[in-house]
């Protein structure tokens, strides 16, 4: 379902991504963690093309991403991005900011938008906050708005940015509680984040990377109990006493 | 005395008019060409087309950076030798656009810089195309911080019309010369002048105070 084929990028001298090469399968559910740094954000951000690449391909659904004749509108649709700053539209209420791209990209009415958009905020546990801004919500709450705002497009994969980096500890676990369902319906997921209670969860496979590179990947519960590398055990020790 | 000078304003008062029409149209049309011009002006100087950027700054830069009186002689006798010849109304129509676009550009541009780049990258990322990220996303929010300087920028418009009559196009400031070489009250003509650019002038300073005490977040 996406695959990194040799990829590489540089900001200016950083090699923040080298020789990247990854298979993930329709249904998987991907953390990736490492220390901060070492091009885990820049890998999921370049399979949606928020990020260019120098050298390499990565394939999603049978689409060069980076390819200049890609369309990216098509790509893009099918695959949802959470960012760990929520980016909700502030102009607009939740309800509208869920509605803005299935009216827009997906060219469907609105009413039929809005019955989406009301039953995505079901989904995530909001509908009284329908027409709420985004001022007006919680973190938590904005984070859980900004995953309906991507499920309501149906995507068959979800990117998630360290989506609870921003919140405050008590409001973590509602937005793990949704991505944890999401995982078990079976959406493509890439996860970055050192939640280890989420990912020993529902994670097939734990990525550590560093320095932009992969050093190791495994099971959960492997990756953590008993983690290959050095640089990798190292990692954990610190996030366990944490 | 008073008497006198009242009777002198009464007398002067309809040929003030017509100028003050004339101030009025050529300020209209004005503000509406440079913010149709400046917005897509704008745009483009707030977006990646490094090319297209370049030559709005290099434009921008001209505009701001020379006095406007020189700009209306080069449209009004420099450009009738490259091939374009314009009345003095057309003519003042053009300098106006070409000089008051330029700020606007700027103040477009400056107010879409002022989102964050997360908002591009949100809208980017749920597949929206290029313009539907910017008119959807972006220019409703950069609105608060455009419009209170872009109203500041159309009283400074309008008092820039006076810079046309000397061109001869007969509006308020070029009345105020026509008739004080045939009167003797200089102030009573100049001040009646500056009254009447105020009434115009002056309910967009408040508006434009009132909208940077609404928008003020």
């Amino acid at each position: 379902m996406i695959e990194f084929k040799g990829v590489n990028k540089w900001f200016d001298k950083l090699h923040v991504l080298n020789q990247i090469n990854l298979m993930i399968p329709k249904g998987e559910v991907l953390v990736i963690c490492g220390p901060s740094g070492s091009g885990k954000s820049t890998l999921i951000r370049c399979i949606n093309k928020l990020e260019p690449i120098q050298k390499g391909e990565i394939i999603v659904n049978e689409m060069s991403v980076h390819k200049p004749t890609t369309n990216l509108t098509k790509l893009r649709a099918e695959i949802g991005f959470i960012f760990q700053q929520f980016h909700l539209y502030p102009h607009m209420t939740a309800l509208q900011n869920i509605m803005l791209a299935p009216v827009n990209v997906k060219k469907i009415t609105k009413v039929e938008a809005e019955k989406i958009a009301r039953q995505k905020l079901e989904r995530v546990g909001l509908s009284e906050k329908a027409d709420s801004y985004p001022a007006q919500l919680s973190g938590g709450q904005q984070q859980r708005v900004a995953i309906a705002r991507g499920l309501a497009m149906s995507p068959e994969i979800m990117l998630f940015d360290e989506p609870t980096s921003a919140l405050d500890p008590e409001m973590i676990g509602e937005v793990l509680d949704v991505m944890v369902s999401l995982a078990l319906e079976g959406i493509t997921m890439c996860v970055v984040t050192h939640e280890m209670g989420f990912a020993k969860k529902v994670a097939d496979r734990v990525l550590f990377m560093d320095e932009g590179k992969i050093i190791e990947t495994g099971k959960p519960t492997d990756f953590f109990d008993n983690p290959k590398t050095e640089r990798a055990a190292d990692f954990i020790s610190k996030i366990l006493t944490h | 005395m008073m008497a006198f000078y009242f009777s002198r304003l009464v007398e002067i008062f309809p040929f003030f008019l017509t100028g003050l029409w004339m101030t009025t149209k050529v300020a209209f049309i004005s503000l509406i060409t440079c913010t149709l011009i400046g917005f897509i002006l704008g745009m483009i100087r707030a977006s990646n087309n490094v090319l297209l950027k370049r030559l709005v700054g290099i434009y921008v830069a001209f505009a701001r950076g020379t006095p406007f009186v020189v700009q209306i002689f080069i449209v009004f006798f420099i450009f009738p030798e490259w091939g374009l010849q314009l009345e003095a109304f057309p003519a003042a129509l053009l300098a106006m656009a070409i000089m008051g676009s330029a700020f606007v550009c700027e103040i477009v541009a400056s107010g879409i810089n002022s989102i964050p780049k997360g908002q591009w990258e949100s809208a980017a990322s749920s597949g929206l195309s290029k313009m539907q990220q910017l008119r959807l996303v972006i220019l409703p929010q950069s609105m608060k911080v455009i419009v209170p300087p872009l109203v500041g920028q159309y009283v400074l418009l309008i008092k820039d019309t006076s810079v046309v009559s000397v061109i001869g196009v007969m509006e308020l400031t070029r009345v105020g010369w026509v008739t004080v070489v045939r009167i003797p009250e200089g102030l009573m003509v100049f001040a009646l002048v500056g009254v009447l650019y105020f009434s115009i002038s002056y309910p967009l300073i408040l508006l434009s105070n009132y909208l940077e005490r609404r928008m003020a977040i």
